[in-house]
């Protein structure tokens, strides 16, 4: 009667090892798949993303859903939960309504910050907006950073210290264009 | 739900002899592996906390560096990923491996993790080693991070540069006898770049000081624009306080999410040393189970991490 957890447990263990039994090969392939996603998650950055969908928010999303799905073959699959009994379920639906609960108590934060996403203004102190850095500053730094290459550019007019001059002087004027685009 | 046992003595009636009692295991788990999950939920607490002040200070932000502009790399980002995922699976089928009675190929898989995990942590130290070249560090004064190019940054130059013309006039000539020639052309050659910093830095226009910062170390004015050179990297022994908006809380935040990630990856490191002096069967494949949710847990936190910080 005593050995009777133990025989349980054995008889769990046994019960995983048949039905993992063959399972190395899944979790190659498991592997194969998060490698892809992992890829895919870089796919935002390449010329293939539809430039209807150029919208960084989209990107952001997308970004998020690859990494969730990554998760949930790490989870599923690797910490073998799929495998679980019921009790994975007592685990996982509470966390999950805690971390939406955790996701919507977030929200008014950051709507109550400078730039929120709702555009409410400030709560940063005199003192802050003094040493913060603004947009202004960020133009300012890339304006002198194109006066930079400018004069460096034509300092090494024969690009024997920078293989890409040329490059940079296509650089820079896409820079530009991009950065007036992206101040648009 | 528990069941009585009866024993061979039952005629006399006994009644200081208690009932014995067995008890069924409540969840069909075993002790560690629920101390496990319940361990694995505060993490998940953990860094649900860091992750979503995180995503509250990088969209609250005013201005947030762009990932050139604060020298980090997307490529080393998802090779980090990618070694993570690899070690995920080499103890995945160490512990299958366990399970079958090979406990050579599950040394060898939980070798490859502690490896792989050890690889992980290098190209980490790499990274912050170039975070720490370009004067990015978690926390002032050590952080030479100005936010706007302004007189406070300006002053910050001309510190700087006072310190090591200091250190030039102070630089003693050794044993006695002159610098040599070359010595002394490379001292004149930098007291001469002082000076000119001195000059520029002088200077109470933002605009000017604008120009001096890009010089130090210039901005990158796109997502794709290459990151170019600049005085703090031509001369290393520079290190000049350097402008980038927004660059003080991405630090902060950027350190403090990656530090407490490779912490728990060296804690697993460490576990993992402890075990390859272990040998390992079915009878005690279920530490390798534990040990390995702990692992898939700090990949999965990675896995978060990864385009939070990389790509956003």
């Amino acid at each position: 009667m005593s050995h009777a957890p133990s025989t349980h447990e054995q008889h769990g263990g046994h019960e995983h090892g048949a039905h993992d039994h063959g399972g190395m090969a899944k979790y190659v392939y498991v592997f194969f798949a998060l490698c892809f996603l992992t890829t895919l998650s870089f796919l935002t950055y390449s010329d293939y993303w539809p430039q209807s969908l150029a919208r960084h928010e989209v990107k952001r999303m997308f970004m998020m859903a690859v990494s969730c799905t990554k998760a949930m073959l790490v989870i599923l699959f690797f910490m073998h939960v799929k495998y679980e009994a019921n009790w994975k379920y007592v685990l996982t639906i509470p966390a999950s309504m805690m971390s939406i609960f955790l996701m919507l108590a977030l929200v008014p934060d950051v709507g109550a910050r400078v730039h929120g996403m709702f555009g409410y203004g400030g709560s940063y102190s005199p003192e802050r907006l003094e040493y913060v850095g603004k947009q202004a500053d960020v133009d300012a730094m890339k304006q002198a950073t194109m006066t930079v290459i400018g004069e460096h550019g034509a300092e090494h007019e024969g690009g024997a210290h920078e293989p890409g001059s040329v490059e940079e002087g296509k650089a820079v004027q896409k820079g530009q264009a991009e950065v007036e685009k992206e101040i648009k | 739900m528990a069941t009585v046992a009866h024993g061979h003595h039952d005629s006399h009636a006994d009644h200081g002899h208690p009932p014995k009692l067995v008890y069924q295991p409540a969840l069909p788990l075993s002790n560690g592996k629920l101390f496990m999950w319940l361990f694995l939920s505060t993490e998940i607490m953990f860094f649900a906390a860091l992750i979503g002040v995180f995503i509250v200070i990088r969209f609250g932000a005013i201005v947030w560096p762009l990932t050139h502009a604060v020298h980090l790399s997307e490529p080393i980002g998802a090779i980090n990923t990618f070694v993570l995922l690899m070690s995920s699976v080499t103890v995945v089928l160490a512990l299958e491996h366990a399970r079958n009675n090979n406990s050579q190929m599950a040394k060898y898989f939980l070798t490859g993790t502690f490896v792989l995990g050890s690889i992980f942590l290098g190209i980490k130290a790499y990274e912050y080693n170039a975070k720490f070249q370009h004067g990015i560090y978690p926390w002032s004064p050590r952080s030479r991070i100005y936010e706007r190019p302004d007189v406070y940054f300006g002053s910050a130059v001309r510190a700087r540069v006072n310190e090591l013309l200091a250190e030039l006039k102070a630089a003693p000539a050794g044993e006695g006898a002159e610098k040599s020639a070359e010595q002394a052309a490379a001292d004149a050659e930098r007291e001469k770049l002082l000076n000119d910093l001195l000059a520029e830095a002088s200077s109470t226009k933002e605009a000017d000081l604008a120009l001096l910062a890009s010089k130090i170390m210039p901005m990158p004015l796109s997502e794709t624009h290459a990151h170019h050179g600049g005085l703090n990297e031509e001369h290393p022994w520079l290190k000049m306080p350097v402008v980038i908006p927004g660059g003080n809380m991405w630090a902060s935040t950027y350190f403090l999410l990656t530090g407490f990630h490779a912490i728990h990856v060296i804690i697993g490191l460490i576990v993992f040393g402890i075990l390859l002096t272990m040998t390992f069967n079915a009878s005690n494949a279920v530490i390798i189970e534990n040990i390995g949710l702990y692992w898939h847990f700090v990949d999965l936190v990675w896995i978060f991490l990864f385009p939070l910080l990389y790509l956003f």
